[in-house]
């Protein structure tokens, strides 16, 4: 007689081996899009775990300096470990020097401080938007271990495979014979934002119920929320 | 990574006014490698007829093998051309036979009703389950990017030039970002009249 | 407390060094002691770099400097590392101060010191907030200063410094000044090879006057 099938205590079991499952995926889409002056950010509002919606209405935009935003998804619990590190570092660097981190010093921090937790990620693809020194808009996109690229605009996320080829074509003029890229004006970088998580939304359930697009200039930022299918 | 995912490549079709279009990428590759860049994994199988076969290159061949011969065999007892919705009847029931050992492939259906000129796509997937939307259908490893670019570009009732221009643009875009696909692509547009092919000039790597 | 003290008494004995900051840069210059005719001038080193836009004089015992400028270099290395941007000549300054008092009882930056540095240090730096000119003493205090002047023949040359000294300054100016002003105090006959000057500009950065153009300078003197 095998011991597995013998009743008993629990030492009389055969072994079993058991698992630490530390990450969760809980979907989330965010794009950024830089043009001169300004830059904008923006992400969808859903929350999901598996087939389940955990939220209607979590941003997934996080303001850091007044002229630096972060949008990132993945494991909701790591965002949020995330977050609240980068703030510390942001406050510890205002103390210690005497001034706001610009959005170029903040990239390189984020780029580090993924890094650290090279053999233990923080489970989270990130872009960061923001004003740099010239008063420009700038974009950058990271993965989730630190490697950092600075781009005119990106997507991240559940639905990147969506957006990011729609991003190349519209505003990288990608693949467009004799057609010189537009200039990125706001209207531009609003309206492809709002067409391409429709799409997104359409076709991938992680993504959906709303977006909070983000507008940062010189003079401050602000918020718009539109409205996207919730099935 | 699935056996589909094995050769890459990907099959793109869209509904037109009067017209469809059916592009795919001409990539025939072992995983990172990339062995061919003429692959074509579309094939006319009538006069208004084409099936995109993209999945593991060698079922590709072997379903289209398999398919000529039922189509002949149908045209020989029937005396008559076949339709697309019959041809995918015909896949599916190709298909389904190895419902527990499949093909690994998920043919698209691209083609104009010989007698109504009424356009007509249709996606299966590997055991031969059927959608047959109004707007456009997809397949193969970028199938995902396919669907971000089609569900913004596609619209109503595009003219064979309108068509061409937004299948090629969904296409070529899509598999820029996958490097399972990509290395030229071949666009057919059908039309009651004729039917237009043309290999588009795209980024090799 | 005694030891501070000392150790400032100490700095007092150490070579002079001047620092003077000026909107297009900022000015180092210290004494070099050649207390032996067999003795190598050029191999003094008491003006240092830290990183490309920062300069550091230093006077007193110039070995325990070499922790302090060793502990600087590193702090600037690893800022470009974590912000990808150069250090502000105030935080290289904190930094040093940091390491500085880091004497007497142990706490959680590690194990204390015996001593304190017996080293008075100018920092000369440009950053986004243009040229600027920190010194700092062995009490691990530093101020911001016009133009400094450390070491044994320190008091005179504060003075001469403060009626020499006006904010529209050039660097060939204070270049000037600052040889002039150790000429006053040196006891040997100021030459090429007896002190060192270096500059830290906007454009250039870091960089040491060659002796040849030193030797030009004192000529018209």
């Amino acid at each position: 007689m095998s011991l597995a099938v013998m009743d008993g205590a629990d030492y009389m079991r055969d072994p079993r081996k058991h698992h630490f499952h530390p990450y969760a995926d809980n979907g989330g889409t965010s794009v950024a899009i830089a043009g001169d002056d300004f830059v904008m950010i923006a992400s969808d509002t859903r929350l999901t775990r598996g087939f389940n919606i955990l939220s209607r209405d979590q941003g997934k935009v996080l303001g850091l300096t007044p002229k630096t935003m972060m949008a990132s998804s993945g494991c909701w619990a790591d965002v949020l470990t995330l977050k609240k590190v980068l703030n510390a570092r942001l406050t510890m660097y205002s103390h210690e020097h005497h001034d706001v981190m610009s959005t170029t010093a903040v990239a390189q921090l984020l780029s580090t401080m993924l890094y650290w937790r090279r053999f233990f990620p923080y489970y989270v693809s990130n872009i960061l938007a923001g004003i740099d020194e010239e008063g420009k808009g700038v974009v950058y996109h990271y993965d989730p271990v630190g490697h950092m690229e600075k781009l005119a605009f990106s997507a991240t996320g559940a639905s990147v495979a969506q957006i990011q080829p729609l991003l190349d074509n519209q505003l990288g003029a990608l693949n467009m014979k004799d057609v010189t890229p537009p200039t990125i004006t706001k209207e531009l970088a609003r309206q492809l934002i709002h067409d391409a998580f429709v799409s997104a939304a359409e076709r991938d359930i992680n993504t959906g119920d709303g977006i909070l697009i983000h507008t940062i200039t010189k003079d401050g930022t602000t918020d718009e929320k539109v409205k996207l299918r919730r099935d | 990574m699935s056996i589909l995912h094995y050769n890459g490549g990907c099959v793109v079709a869209m509904k037109g006014k009067n017209c469809v279009a059916v592009a795919t990428d001409l990539r025939f590759g072992v995983q990172g490698q990339t062995i061919a860049t003429d692959f074509e994994r579309v094939f006319e199988l009538g006069p208004h007829l084409y099936i995109g076969l993209p999945g593991l290159a060698t079922d590709t061949q072997t379903v289209y093998q398999r398919l000529q011969f039922r189509i002949k065999m149908y045209e020989m007892r029937e005396g008559r051309k076949l339709k697309p919705q019959t041809l995918m009847a015909m896949v599916q029931n190709l298909l389904y036979e190895r419902r527990f050992g499949p093909y690994f492939v998920e043919p698209v259906i691209a083609g104009l009703n010989a007698t109504t000129k009424e356009p007509y796509i249709c996606a299966l997937d590997l055991i031969g389950c059927a959608t047959e939307p109004a707007d456009f259908v997809v397949s193969g490893t970028c199938s995902e990017s396919l669907y971000g670019m089609c569900e913004t570009t596609w619209r109503e009732d595009m003219e064979p030039d309108d068509l061409f221009e937004c299948i090629s643009q969904s296409l070529v875009n899509a598999f820029d970002r996958d490097a399972l696909s990509g290395w030229g692509a071949v666009v057919h547009v059908i039309e009651h009249d004729k039917v237009t092919t043309r290999y588009l000039k795209c980024r090799q790597d | 407390m005694f030891q501070v003290e000392y150790a400032i008494e100490a700095i007092k004995l150490g070579s002079t060094a001047i620092g003077i900051q000026t909107s297009e840069g900022v000015v180092l210059a210290v004494e070099k002691r050649i207390t032996s005719s067999l003795m190598i001038p050029s191999t003094i080193e008491k003006i240092v770099e830290i990183d490309k836009h920062i300069g550091c004089a230093v006077s007193g015992l110039v070995a325990d400097s070499r922790t302090l400028v060793d502990h600087a270099r590193v702090e600037c290395a690893n800022h470009w590392f974590v912000y990808n941007q150069d250090m502000k000549v105030e935080s290289v300054a904190q930094a040093v101060s940091n390491l500085a008092i880091r004497f007497g009882d142990s706490d959680d930056d590690g194990p204390a010191m015996s001593r304190p540095f017996g080293v008075a240090m100018l920092f000369a730096g440009v950053d986004k907030s243009g040229a600027q000119l920190y010194h700092m003493d062995p009490s691990g205090t530093f101020l911001e200063f016009g133009a400094k002047a450390i070491g044994s023949g320190s008091e005179g040359a504060q003075q001469s410094l403060q009626e020499a000294y006006h904010k529209s300054m050039t660097l060939d100016e204070a270049l000037k000044v600052s040889l002039t002003v150790l000429k006053q105090v040196m006891e040997e006959k100021v030459s090429g090879s007896n002190v060192e000057v270096a500059a830290v500009t906007p454009d250039k950065g870091f960089h040491r006057y060659p002796q040849k153009a030193v030797e030009q300078v004192i000529a018209t003197l």
